[in-house]
């Protein structure tokens, strides 16, 4: 295994709710090398996009630490953490979360709102990663106007158009047919041969294994197997 | 994200939620219009006591007119304004000057036009009143005797001239007529028709006392008596001239009630002038037969004016003054009473405005609160996708107070608007008042810059005021928690 770009040592995150405390991540360790494509497995609540969430900055743990090129996360400043979420980090949610009085175009673009590129380039980087994505006639069209599948696509365009270090994906292709889960997976192996860390969340552990390095399993909060992926994508690339 | 950035994302909100947007705007712009209003009265009375009250000395200017007869004791005579009233004026303590206002009908001859209009007595003492102190060119005259003539505003209008310099100097004829009664007496008598007297001679004394009779007896025969009367008086007489030099040009006070005649002359020359003058006015021609003033002859002075202006020491107790001479049976009118009158009427609206105002800005202020809050509410889950795109708890606050000073900017520029047009309508209806209570008509409202970026200011105040606990709040949203349960 490659050197550790992102690491989660000791990782813990949990709800009190009511008398009952929720484990959603208990004694997480993991370690991603830069590059990687990881896949995430694992029954419905036993904590993946808690994970994620924690791995973005989103969240904070409750207790260990989350260090990501040699900077610990709970080190920074909000403001510092914000930076990071804006530059390094792209996120795509379980459920596309896309702003439903936007333009598909204006989905895309906020995500550059906030790491000072200016309007121009906003708008020819946000038209390009649309394009890319097999959107370009798409636009101008409101969340509400769009198909589940480009909708997803849009939400992927949103997280990939600022260029971002890593890449944090949760259930991509929920919703979606084989077709257009098949167009998602090649986007994200496109992004990953480009050099792109992706940390994907699935419960298709077929899709899981044909596009990542490496498929890690999730029970109750822990990380319970670690199977390498057959296929090591940039070890042949 | 830059300024605009959060600018282009705050209107686009509220050009969403239009409707929402324009009721909170609205309430911002009746809580700013009532500012503006009220203020804008304050600006303008202040401008308004200093300037023109000032500046006419009014605040120690009284006008007495003669009394009316009340209506229980018919029987009281009633006493005249002549020149033995304004005597007992004068000596009053406090008062400077006594002078009346006595006009009369004159043609004056200047360069090539001849005009017929109304010259006035001004004498020295009056001259020295601040209600002449604003000489538009040249001088006031010194002695009551000069042979000079100080122009009024009004009469360079008439002329067609433009530049008041360029009268001073200038030469300038007024023509009077004397009357002439036995000339008039004559041509009645001398009727060569003989219809008059024929017609005089069928009236039937015992039946003057039907009043249907009388009325065709008045209209009918004594009429045609007047008619002749005033014929032969229109063309007999001779007439008086005098040459002035034009010394000074001033500017008179807006009002009917201080209102001077356009051509001022010093008072010995308005004593040879006028003395047993008429003019040739019908109206006052037949005034002059009815009150018998017509055959008054040459006696000179003791006519009666129309009102007598009164200058005030600055000391002068008004309501002892106004009191005895009212005790004397005249009208006494006082510019400082009656502007502290509608002075004191104006405050209850500028009250009420301040009332409006504070009650429309609280109202305002609370509806931008509450829609603050229910656009946050409402976009919880945007909060949560922009925070985790990466925006700081900084940018989401001030993203909110970008859309909350919006509000108040809008709100305060029509506001201001709205105030502007309220004042407007204020003014002119003002303006009626005063005119009507014979003050002169000033514009009280006045809207400067100062008070269109206070307004402004208090716009933006209020609504950045407004946004803060909202804006807070949606800095605070926890993006997990408003992710997950969107
Ligand atoms: N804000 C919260 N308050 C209380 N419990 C929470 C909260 N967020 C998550 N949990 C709990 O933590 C556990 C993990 O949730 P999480 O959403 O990470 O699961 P998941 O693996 O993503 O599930 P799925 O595959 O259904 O998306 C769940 O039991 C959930 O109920
Ligand atoms: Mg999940």
């Amino acid at each position: 295994m490659s050197r550790s770009w992102l690491s989660a040592s000791n990782l813990n995150r949990s709800y009190d709710h009511g008398p009952n405390r929720v484990h959603a991540v208990r004694d997480l360790n993991l370690h991603i090398a830069r590059g990687e494509f990881l896949s995430i497995v694992g029954a419905s609540g036993s904590g993946k996009s808690t994970l994620l969430n924690l791995l973005a900055g989103l969240d904070t743990p409750s207790s260990g630490t989350i260090e990501v090129d040699g900077v610990m996360l709970g080190e920074l400043e909000p403001r510092e953490l914000a930076r990071y979420r804006a530059r390094l980090v792209g996120m795509v949610f379980q459920s596309f979360h896309l702003i439903s009085h936007q333009t598909a175009l204006q989905n895309v673009e906020l995500a550059l709102y906030f790491s000072d590129v200016g309007p121009t380039e906003r708008r020819e980087r946000a038209l390009e990663t649309l394009d890319r994505l097999g959107l370009s006639d798409r636009v101008d069209h409101r969340p509400a106007a769009l198909s589940g599948g480009e909708q997803q696509r849009v939400a992927v365009a949103r997280a990939l158009v600022k260029e971002p270090e890593v890449l944090f994906a949760d259930e991509p292709t929920g919703n979606l047919d084989r077709k257009n889960s098949e167009q998602i997976a090649r986007i994200l192996m496109e992004s990953h041969a480009r050099g792109l860390t992706i940390v994907l969340v699935t419960h298709d552990s077929e899709f899981a294994a044909k596009c990542s390095d490496r498929t890690v399993t999730m029970d109750y909060g822990r990380l319970v197997s670690e199977n390498d992926s057959p296929r090591v994508r940039h070890d042949t690339a | 994200m830059t300024l605009r950035d959060g600018i282009v994302l705050a209107t686009g909100n509220l050009w969403r939620m239009k409707l929402r947007a324009i009721l909170t705007i609205t309430g911002v712009v009746i809580a700013i219009g009532a500012f503006v209003a009220m203020l804008s009265f304050a600006a303008g009375s202040h401008g308004y006591i200093s300037n023109e009250y000032q500046e006419l000395g009014l605040f120690n200017t009284m006008q007495v007119y003669p009394g009316k007869s009340s209506e229980d004791d018919g029987e009281s005579k009633i006493p005249t304004l002549d020149m033995n009233a304004v005597d007992r004026f004068a000596s009053l303590s406090g008062v400077n000057v006594a002078y009346p206002f006595d006009d009369f009908s004159v043609d004056a001859m200047f360069g090539d036009t001849l005009l017929e209009t109304r010259a006035q007595a001004l004498p020295v003492a009056a001259a020295r009143t601040k209600l002449f102190s604003r000489v538009l060119a040249g001088r006031l005259f010194d002695g009551d005797e000069d042979r000079e003539a100080i122009v009024e505003e009004s009469f360079l209008e008439m002329t067609g001239t433009e530049v008041a310099d360029s009268v001073i100097g200038e030469r300038i004829v007024l023509a009077v007529r004397k009357p002439d009664v036995e000339r008039a007496l004559f041509h009645v008598l001398s009727d060569e028709s003989g219809e008059l007297g024929e017609a005089l001679s069928r009236v039937v004394p015992e039946s003057l006392g039907t009043a249907d009779y009388r009325r065709r007896i008045m209209t009918g025969t004594l009429g045609g008596v007047a008619r002749r009367f005033l014929e032969g008086f229109l063309e007999g007489g001779r007439v008086e001239r005098e040459t002035l030099i034009v010394c000074g040009v001033v500017r008179g006070a807006g009002s009917r009630s201080l209102r001077t005649a356009p051509i001022l002359v010093p008072a010995e020359v308005a004593r040879r002038m006028s003395a047993g003058t008429i003019g040739t006015d019908p109206a006052e021609l037949y005034a002059a037969l009815q009150s018998g003033r017509l055959f008054v002859g040459e006696g000179g002075g003791d006519g009666e004016f129309p009102r007598v202006t009164l200058d005030l020491g600055s000391r002068a107790n008004h309501d002892e003054i106004g009191d005895s001479i009212e005790a004397m049976g005249f009208e006494v009118f006082s510019y400082a009473r009656q502007f502290e009158e509608i002075r004191r009427s104006y405050l209850i609206l500028e009250l009420g405005l301040a009332v409006v105002g504070l009650v429309a800005l609280v109202t305002a202020a609370l509806g931008i609160v509450n829609t603050m809050f229910m656009s946050i509410s409402e976009r919880r889950g945007e909060i949560g996708v922009l925070k985790s795109l990466g925006a700081d708890e900084e940018t989401i606050r001030t993203i909110f107070l970008i859309e909350s000073s919006i509000i108040g900017l809008l709100g305060a520029l029509f506001g201001i608007l709205l105030g502007w047009i309220v004042s407007r309508v204020a003014s002119i209806i003002l303006k009626i008042v005063m005119e009507k209570q014979g003050v002169p008509p000033i514009d009280v409202f006045a809207t400067p810059l100062w008070l269109i970026l206070l307004a402004v200011m208090i716009g933006l105040g209020v609504s950045l005021l407004s946004g803060v606990i909202p804006a807070a709040r949606a800095a605070r949203v926890d993006p997990v928690v408003a992710l997950r349960s969107n």
